[in-house]
């Protein structure tokens, strides 16, 4: 295997910088794939190399430049790259693009082409699951995508019943379907959510548990193809099926559980000749299990898993890669304590988790021990509406899991970011919910006590008292006059109704 | 810090982290983030901005641009007659679908906007005339 040298990385945000960094680590050098939307970014300013591979926005923004095979693979070569790192999300899990990169002589950090075939195409996986004899949920896995049939499936399947692209991840293009009145347009919807997320409208369907735990086991095949998983994380707050707060270990697994669990996973893996990082993901309702699906990728919240192991995920993709990571019966890994991980995005949680855009000012991240800050924008960047809202995420260590929970809030409480809103405040009122502490929330926990954000909890008359307080005593401070730009007119002529709807933000 | 000092708040000194960003102040204080148009605070400028605002976004006839981005699929046609809860129009911003629906009974009156459309936020996408009203 040759010796890689320079890593070309297909994506952007925090996990371009966290791919970086273990890049810095390994005295390799980085070429960052990105849009022009991204040059104001941090991985852009860290990065050896840099390609803007496309637009943003304008008319070439019929196909997202990320999601973009041949333009990725061209300027990694042009760039010199003799690796690529997918991340998380885009590319990551598309096999095609595997296979271009190994036949463009690229390294791909990650699975094997074949094997992200195998597990990461959700409906060939429950098929190999099936036959394996493994625990599977109801579900519609058919090449028909003809919307009658997609109907009649969800009908005999029975309500409530989960709408999912194939080929994606992450809550992008889910719909939940309660009513089969509103069927037909959930289903269209979701079509159109997976192509413009992953370039595939297919999706399928399958039975929703109501009071399910979201478990996943992260696996890891070393570079002679030996699986073993790195225990459990729990990721059962999610909104709109997209994960908000994860933590490891789960909370809810007995010894018995995650002994029958992890093994499940590691077999799952193993049928898949499974090399490099990916997640099993399961169900978990009533002391029974039903396997999700595998993420052939990287998990966005990986860093729990590290931080109560003490490994580096993205250094042991990156050498199982070179063929220069094997497990030996020497490492035993045992989970130590509890870390939780809390995605911040830029959202405003008084309206419902509006997103919110805009140009960062002032940003500070409160350092300490154990306190891990993720991001991939600083002050001055800008958070466009053209990917992923989030902007950070805050991952915290504690000795046990009610400690881990008090540094967290703490923390989220003494972090800054302005310029746009953010969902700090929602976290905040998630992590000290009875039902959390408790350890109890299930994948609902969300839409029963969080459905429709935050009330306001402030009074605006009394946000201007203090604003102008605040305002008086900066222009003091700093010696200069801070309202004079509030002299000119109102520059925006169209009143909108959410320029100056702000509260508590 | 030129960003951080103290404010007396009802006979209690607080800490105070504060920032000017394009025409708003934004502070931090006692662990929550607040901001503020500095319109409304300047002299003579009494009217609270919010208040005004906040009655026309109220205003059911006018289906405004909730955020910057995508017109995605438009459900109506100009003069069509829609009821309360019907689906007008769906929109995509940082890779999420909103839909946006009549909150009354009226007829549609104007869409200014096309599918594919980049819109701004509080952009005015479609105008409704309300059936009532006549």
């Amino acid at each position: 295997m040759k010796k890689i040298q320079r890593i070309a990385i297909a994506n952007r945000g925090e996990v371009a910088v966290r791919i970086i960094r273990a890049c810095e680590e390994l005295g390799l050098e980085t070429v960052l794939l990105h849009s022009d939307a991204d040059m104001q970014s941090r991985a852009y300013r860290m990065a050896t190399k840099k390609i803007c591979i496309g637009a943003a926005s304008g008319p070439a923004q019929s196909v997202n430049c990320y999601l973009n095979i041949e333009a990725n693979i061209n300027a990694a070569l042009a760039a010199g790259a003799d690796a690529l790192h997918p991340g998380f999300g885009f590319l990551s899990e598309n096999a095609d693009f595997a296979e271009q990169c190994e036949k463009n002589g690229l390294v791909f950090i990650g699975p094997s082409a074949d094997a992200i075939r195998k597990l990461g195409d959700k409906i060939f996986f429950k098929n190999l699951a099936k036959k394996a004899g493994l625990p599977l949920i109801p579900c519609y896995e058919g090449d028909d995508q003809s919307i009658n049939v997609l109907l009649d499936e969800a009908e005999k399947i029975g309500l409530p019943v989960i709408v999912k692209a194939a080929a994606g991840g992450g809550g992008r293009g889910m719909k939940l379907i309660r009513q089969l009145s509103e069927a037909k347009d959930l289903i269209e919807s979701a079509q159109r959510e997976a192509l413009s997320a992953f370039g595939s409208a297919k999706v399928f369907l399958e039975k929703y548990l109501e009071r399910a735990k979201h478990i996943e086991f992260q696996i890891f095949g070393d570079s002679t193809g030996h699986v073993e998983h790195l225990f459990d994380r729990e990721c059962s707050v999610q909104r709109r099926h997209q994960k908000i707060i994860e933590e490891a270990t789960s909370p809810s697994l007995t010894k018995e559980l995650r002994r029958k669990m992890g093994e499940i996973a590691c077999t799952i893996a193993s049928l898949g000749q499974y090399k490099n990082a990916g997640t099993v993901e399961f169900l978990l309702q009533d002391n029974q299990f039903y396997l999700l699906e595998v993420n052939t990728r990287l998990q966005v919240e990986h860093p729990v898993t590290e931080e109560v192991l003490g490994i580096d995920l993205v250094k042991m993709q990156i050498l199982t890669a070179q063929g220069n990571f094997i497990f030996s019966p020497q490492d035993i890994r045992m989970p130590k304590g509890h870390a939780i991980e809390c995605r911040v995005y830029a959202e405003n949680p008084y309206q419902s988790g509006m997103p919110s855009t805009g140009k960062l000012g002032l940003v500070r991240w409160p350092e300490g021990p154990r306190r891990r800050f993720e991001y991939g924008f600083e002050s001055e960047d800008t958070i466009t509406s053209y990917y992923d809202p989030m902007i950070a995420k805050v991952i915290v260590w504690d000795e046990n899991r009610n400690r881990a929970i008090d540094k967290m809030i703490r923390t989220l409480k003494d972090s800054v970011i302005f310029g746009v809103s953010t969902n700090i405040p929602y976290l905040i009122e998630i992590l000290n919910h009875d039902e959390f502490r408790s350890a109890k929330m299930t994948t609902r926990f969300i839409e029963t006590y969080f459905a429709d954000g935050l009330k306001s909890k402030s009074d605006d008359e009394q946000v201007k008292k203090w604003a102008q307080l605040v305002n008086k005593k900066l222009k003091s401070t700093q010696g200069q006059s801070a309202t004079q730009s509030a002299d000119q007119p109102l520059l925006n002529s169209v009143v909108s109704p959410w320029a100056s709807y702000w509260r508590g933000v | 810090m030129k960003n951080n000092f103290s404010v007396i708040i009802d006979g209690q000194e607080k800490t105070v982290t504060a920032e000017i960003i394009d025409k708003k102040i934004w502070f931090k204080l006692d662990a929550q983030t607040y901001s503020w148009d500095l319109i409304d605070l300047a002299e003579g400028n009494y009217q609270s901005n919010y208040k005004k605002t906040k009655s026309s976004s109220k205003s059911p006839d006018k289906i405004l641009a909730p955020m910057p981005g995508k017109v995605i699929k438009i459900f109506v046609s100009e003069n069509q007659t829609v009821s309360k809860g019907d689906t007008l129009l769906v929109m995509e911003a940082m890779k999420m679908e909103y839909t946006l629906k009549a909150d009354i009974d009226s007829t549609v009156e104007k869409i200014f906007s096309k599918v594919g459309e980049q819109v701004t936020l509080g952009y005015l996408l479609i105008q409704l005339k309300n059936d009532k009203q006549g």
